[in-house]
């Protein structure tokens, strides 16, 4: 077993000191880029809202919401239990941003398709995302999962 | 003269900066008293106990984190079976209750640390500010001797007749008080640098939504109209934004700390009335004791009970002393109601002595600081008449 004298124990706190300062500054920097907000620490970023509807679309086409009865017996609100994500067919804030939101919803519909095996008939999932980025006018989106290889 | 001989002598401002560094990384051998520690080390405890409870709730019905949508950092990050995340969660809730009574505190800390940190980062979907913040005050408290105090483990050593000191290494608050200061201005500035934050439209917005609830509340309907307006909203989001950074900022200057420790009190206050935090607020006011001089029982109060009202005195303030910095003592030969001897030696008596001792109380702090700064009353010491800052 390996022992630090009192030389490299000073030597190892300063270098956890200076290394948790760095990845601390680095996270907030990063926080400024891309979709992930950890320990970037942006407090209520925006008053963005947002809401979606989400479809099964079939291998015939028919697109059918989420919320009518779904082969195998699933239940959107049980598969994604995220609070923000749990009903996101009625507006509401986008707590870490739009774009964190988008990506969060894209996820899930990934997470749906690939995890839904009872479900012979869905070839992919659609979500159309209407939000708006503070007070700028809405938009809409319109985000699809990978084909599923459970759909015929 | 004078400035040709300051600027011989003044040092350049990298040098300046290079000497500061330097004393910053000695200051980390430093060892210090984490008496004051102990309210948070009891505040996250118990709060750590909420956080979890949804997951306990879940496991009890049968649920985990692996029944549902979850979205992975990494396909690296290892994740638990079923059955042994469920234990390892029941495990870290009764971590938490120990460490919250100082019961094995440096290996249930430890632990409540470990699992809570796990647990943040096995899904994007655990991720919250609230919960990291309550994590790093993990982390910090698992590095320090914060159970060598006012704890289950302090009681047993007394008994064994072997009390321990809660002394320890300054590194761990040092890095505590980076991060909480750090994450003040990180959401300060990330404010200050949005135009839409800092103009007002993001408050406006929020404000506009909930103003109907405001109203069927009983907030009067000029009021609402008046706080959702533009022009209150455009100025009143720089307060909001220039707040947050001093706060952050002035928590890590010590001539400032005071002040930033009073405006974050009713800072916190005011998001958890207004906003939903989960228990960030709670975290944030607890984890304000870090900014107290680890140095324990370092001031006298003796209370003269010769008046026949202070008799219950020193039992109140000995209560009230939360993060132990003072010695308190009875004399009945004392004619004066209060006398405080500071950790300079400098002494109050009197009512100067009374409005201090409540400025370093934390539950009288927030009323007693604004008359110690108004009163600058006369404090007797060795070199004369001071007024301190130092909390």
């Amino acid at each position: 077993m390996v022992t630090l004298g009192e030389v490299g124990r000073r030597r190892l706190r300063r270098a956890i000191v200076i290394g948790w300062v760095v990845v601390s500054l680095s996270a907030i920097i990063a926080g400024y880029r891309g979709t992930s907000p950890v320990l970037a620490w942006q407090m209520f970023p925006e008053a963005s809202r947002w809401q979606a509807t989400i479809v099964r679309v079939t291998g015939d086409g028919e697109r059918i919401d989420v919320r009518e009865p779904w082969p195998g017996g699933y239940r959107w609100a049980d598969l994604v239990e995220e609070r923000r994500l749990r009903a996101p067919f009625t507006e509401q804030d986008a707590s870490y941003g739009i774009a964190a939101t988008l990506d969060l919803v894209q996820h899930a519909i990934d997470w749906v398709a690939a995890n839904t095996p009872d479900d012979h008939e869905t070839e992919w999932l659609e979500a159309t995302v209407t939000y708006r980025h503070n007070a700028d006018p809405p938009q809409t989106v319109v985000l699809t999962s990978p084909p599923r290889s459970g759909g015929r | 003269m004078r400035h040709a001989e300051g600027a011989i002598h003044q040092p350049g401002l990298p040098a300046a900066l290079r000497a500061s560094g330097a004393r910053l990384l000695t200051a980390v051998d430093d060892v210090v008293d984490y008496r004051a520690l102990v309210p948070l080390r009891i505040a996250v405890g118990v709060l750590t106990i909420v956080q979890l409870a949804p997951f306990l709730a879940d496991a009890a019905d049968g649920r985990t984190y692996a029944d549902g949508f979850t979205v992975p950092y990494g396909a690296w990050y290892p994740e638990l079976p079923g059955t042994v995340y469920v234990a390892a969660l029941a495990l870290a809730a009764v971590a938490g209750v120990f460490m919250a009574c100082g019961l094995f505190t440096r290996v249930t800390t430890t632990y409540t640390a470990a699992f809570f940190i796990y647990n943040l980062f096995l899904s994007r979907t655990h991720y919250h500010h609230n919960r990291a913040f309550l994590g790093v005050l993990l982390v910090g408290l698992a590095l320090v001797p914060a159970g060598n105090a006012i704890s289950l483990d302090a009681l047993r050593n007394r008994r064994r007749g072997r009390p321990r000191p809660a002394e320890g290494r300054r590194w761990p608050l040092m890095l505590l008080r980076f991060q909480v200061g750090a994450v003040y201005a990180a959401s300060g500035f990330s404010k200050l640098l949005d135009p839409d934050w800092f103009g007002g439209t993001v408050l406006r917005l929020r404000v506009e939504r909930q103003a109907a609830a405001s109203v069927a509340a009983g907030v009067p309907q000029w009021l609402v109209d008046v706080i959702a307006s533009p022009q209150f909203q455009a100025v009143f989001a720089k307060v909001v934004v220039l707040t947050e950074i001093f706060i952050g900022l002035g928590l890590l200057v010590p001539r400032l700390r005071t002040a930033a420790i009073w405006v974050a009190i009713p800072f916190h206050v005011a998001i958890a009335v207004t906003a939903d935090v989960e228990v960030f607020s709670w975290a944030a006011l607890a984890a304000l004791t870090i900014w107290v001089t680890p140095r324990a029982h370092d001031r006298e109060v003796v209370i003269g009970s010769r008046i026949r009202a202070m008799r219950g005195w020193a039992t109140i303030v000995r209560l009230l002393d939360w993060t132990g910095r003072f010695r308190v003592t009875v004399d009945p030969a004392q004619d004066v109601a209060v006398v405080l001897r500071d950790r300079d030696g400098s002494v109050r008596s009197g009512q100067p002595a009374a409005v201090r001792v409540a400025t370093l109380l934390p539950a009288t702090f927030f009323i007693a600081a604004p008359l110690g700064v108004t009163g600058r009353w006369g404090v007797h010491s060795p070199q004369g008449t001071t007024s301190r800052r130092t909390g």
